[in-house]
């Protein structure tokens, strides 16, 4: 392997409004945040402002969660403008949504809804992107979704999906890495799958969170994508090992529940700096 | 998308009642119930909507209680899932909600205390716009005769309300402002409700002043607003109105018939 | 008509006299009267945004079980039993009895 490791990984975290005073304050050691787009929907006020400010400090990453993509109806377009709108005034280092639908029949149901993954769906999602790449003028990084359910009409895996859409469409993937962890538990497969399904120069960025832990109604494990915990050490390790196989990537901390203060989060970014450098250290070994 | 549309109605169907069936197709890989695997995301919905009213809503919160705030919740979700991603613009509807729901009944300022709280998060995130300033107004005086034919514009963080409850003393008191039980909610108040910098202010004002306000930003123009102030009550301090818009930013536009 | 005219002539002059007041000692109200009444009433509550900010979405599941339709009577049980609720009969937050659905 001749292949210079980079010496460094880009680390953020997930920006919350509480946090909103202190990241604009001190002098965080975070190289960028992710804010979600559609808390700046807004017409004005403050948000914006701070939001301003935050970009003027750090690398932005912008991440949507309401655009449905894997919706059986076409885009809502009054959603993409708003989305245009936004990327233009804030030109967001990334952006990114998720491999998922969230509303049905003018109803928007704030969740992440899994589909079926097939040959038409293929179809159906790759059309999407084109559109709203189209419309954004630029690459969107699609999230692989954590999901409690299959479906029978399932005839490729997430990894085949994903790999074949960002083929097709040119667009980029966001890892969540805690998510394919969540999937392959979930459905009794190996989270490694996934992993080495992708495209690796695909792969823009990563996701880490926590999650909780319930029984389905045989007692297997069922892991919920919580972002109200620490990440568990078995991700920690999973990540390590997806850092070997892709190289660095920006890696995000998230966390949407049980937020802890500030620093906390910023720790966890830290533990992901030094898994990089672990990650390298064992790449060079073993090169 | 054919393949799509049946199973994501089948699904949305399901989400917001447990006892109906999953559509066919649902499967597990050990061969669960895929239904109580599905209750994680009718529990997402549920939970994360719920938690976005409460957010929005925490005196009226407090006042109910969690657990008939929960259950209030549930049902206005049932009824009002949200019409756009943008849970800013999410509770709209919930006070005429609350003021038509039987369990509420007893708590006759429940919904105007709601729209109280709507206000805030509406200030808040409402447009930015320039302010006219004492400077900007001077000239409105070279020709007195026009005042009362003048419009205003107020400013879009500018939210007025009167109410035939005490809710701006009943919010104040969920602040530290005062005490619960010394609120005679019988009392009608009103309050402007307006951005100062990166803060929401809820300026209590007279029923007067509060008439007035409601009036302008209903398009009346100044002359109709101040005999509808006048009508309200004995204390009609226009001044303190004006001195009140301009001091906070809450005059947008001054527009006087005949003026381009 | 007389009578009307007459009124506005008078809501006239008050409006000239008002804009007028609040013009020209607009600032020393704000400081004085204005100021008092509101830290009378207190309400302009610097630092206490977050709440005004509203909900943020999130693209997290709960672990929260909450979505079981339970049927159970509601009665509100918060701070408002602290008031003297005169619509109510007995004087407190007495409520139709509901079965939620």
């Amino acid at each position: 392997m001749t292949t210079k490791s980079p010496t460094t990984i880009a680390v953020g975290i997930g920006l919350k409004a509480e946090h909103m005073p202190d990241i604009i304050a001190d002098d965080t050691a975070l190289d960028f945040v992710e804010v979600h787009a559609e808390n700046y929907m807004v017409s004005g006020g403050p948000a914006l402002r701070q939001l301003t400010r935050v970009r003027d400090r750090f690398a932005l990453s912008i991440h949507g969660v309401g655009l449905s993509i894997g919706g059986a109806a076409p885009l809502d377009q009054e959603h993409l403008d708003r989305l245009a709108a936004l990327l233009q005034r804030f030109e967001p280092a990334w952006f990114s949504e998720h491999l998922a639908w969230s509303s049905h029949g003018g109803a928007c149901y704030n969740d992440l809804l899994p589909l079926p993954y097939n040959p038409a769906t293929l179809v159906h999602v790759c059309d999407q992107i084109d559109v709203v790449q189209e419309r954004l003028g630029r690459r969107l990084l699609l999230e692989n979704p954590s999901t409690y359910i299959e479906f029978a009409t399932s005839s490729m895996d997430e990894g085949a999906f994903l790999a074949e859409v960002a083929t097709r469409t040119g667009c980029g993937l966001l890892l969540d890495v805690n998510n394919a962890y969540i999937s392959a538990v979930n459905h009794g497969r190996d989270p490694w799958d996934l992993i080495v399904a992708l495209p690796p120069a695909a792969v823009g960025e990563i996701h880490l969170a926590g999650f909780a832990e319930d029984r389905d109604a045989v007692g297997d494990r069922l892991l919920i994508d919580t972002h109200g915990a620490p990440i568990a050490e078995a991700v920690w390790d999973f990540y390590r090992r997806t850092l070997r196989h892709l190289g660095s990537r920006p890696t995000l901390i998230e966390r949407d529940q049980a937020i802890p203060p500030l620093a906390v989060l910023v720790a966890e970014a830290q533990r992901a700096r030094s898994a990089w450098v672990d990650a390298a250290a064992w790449t060079e070994a073993a090169s | 998308m054919s393949t799509l549309e049946p199973i994501q109605v089948g699904l949305s169907n399901a989400l917001l009642a447990p006892e109906r069936p999953l559509p066919p197709g649902v499967i597990t890989w050990n061969g669960s119930d895929p239904s109580v695997r599905f209750d994680v995301y009718r529990n997402n919905v549920v939970v994360s909507l719920t938690t976005a009213l409460a957010e929005g809503f925490p005196v009226t919160r407090a006042l109910v209680g969690e657990r008939f705030f929960a259950a209030m919740a549930r049902c206005f979700i049932a009824d009002h899932l949200p019409s756009s991603p943008i849970l800013s613009d999410y509770g709209d509807a919930l006070p005429d909600f609350i003021a038509a729901f039987p369990p509420a009944q007893g708590l006759s300022y429940l919904p105007d205390l709601a729209r109280l709280e709507r206000a805030r998060v509406q200030a808040y995130h409402a447009a930015d716009a320039p302010a006219l300033t004492a400077q900007d107004l001077a000239c409105q005086l070279a020709n007195p005769q026009r005042l009362s034919a003048a419009r205003l514009a107020l400013h879009p963080a500018c939210i007025v309300l009167v109410s035939e409850h005490a809710i701006v003393s009943l919010w104040a008191a969920h602040q530290g402002q005062g005490r619960i039980e010394d609120v005679d909610l019988r009392r009608a108040e009103s309050a402007l409700v307006l951005r100062d910098g990166d803060a929401v202010l809820v300026l209590p004002l007279s029923l007067e002043i509060g008439h007035f306000l409601v009036a302008l930003a209903a398009g009346a123009p100044l002359g109709e607003a101040a005999e509808i102030a006048a009508a309200a009550g004995p204390d009609v301090d226009l001044t303190q109105a004006i001195v009140l818009l301009i001091h906070y930013g809450g005059i947008a536009a001054w527009h006087t018939p005949g003026d381009l | 008509m007389t009578q009307s005219r007459a009124i506005q002539t008078t809501t006239a002059a008050a409006l000239a006299l008002a804009l007028g007041t609040a013009l020209t000692f607009g600032n020393t109200a704000i400081a004085g009267e204005g100021a008092a009444k509101e830290k009378c009433y207190g309400i302009a509550l610097k630092g206490q945004n977050d709440c005004a900010a509203g909900p943020g979405t999130s693209c997290a599941g709960t672990s929260t079980v909450d979505y079981q339709g339970n049927a159970w009577k509601l009665v509100p049980a918060g701070t408002c039993e602290k008031t003297a609720a005169p619509t109510s009969p007995t004087g407190q937050g007495q409520l139709a009895a509901f079965k939620d659905v």
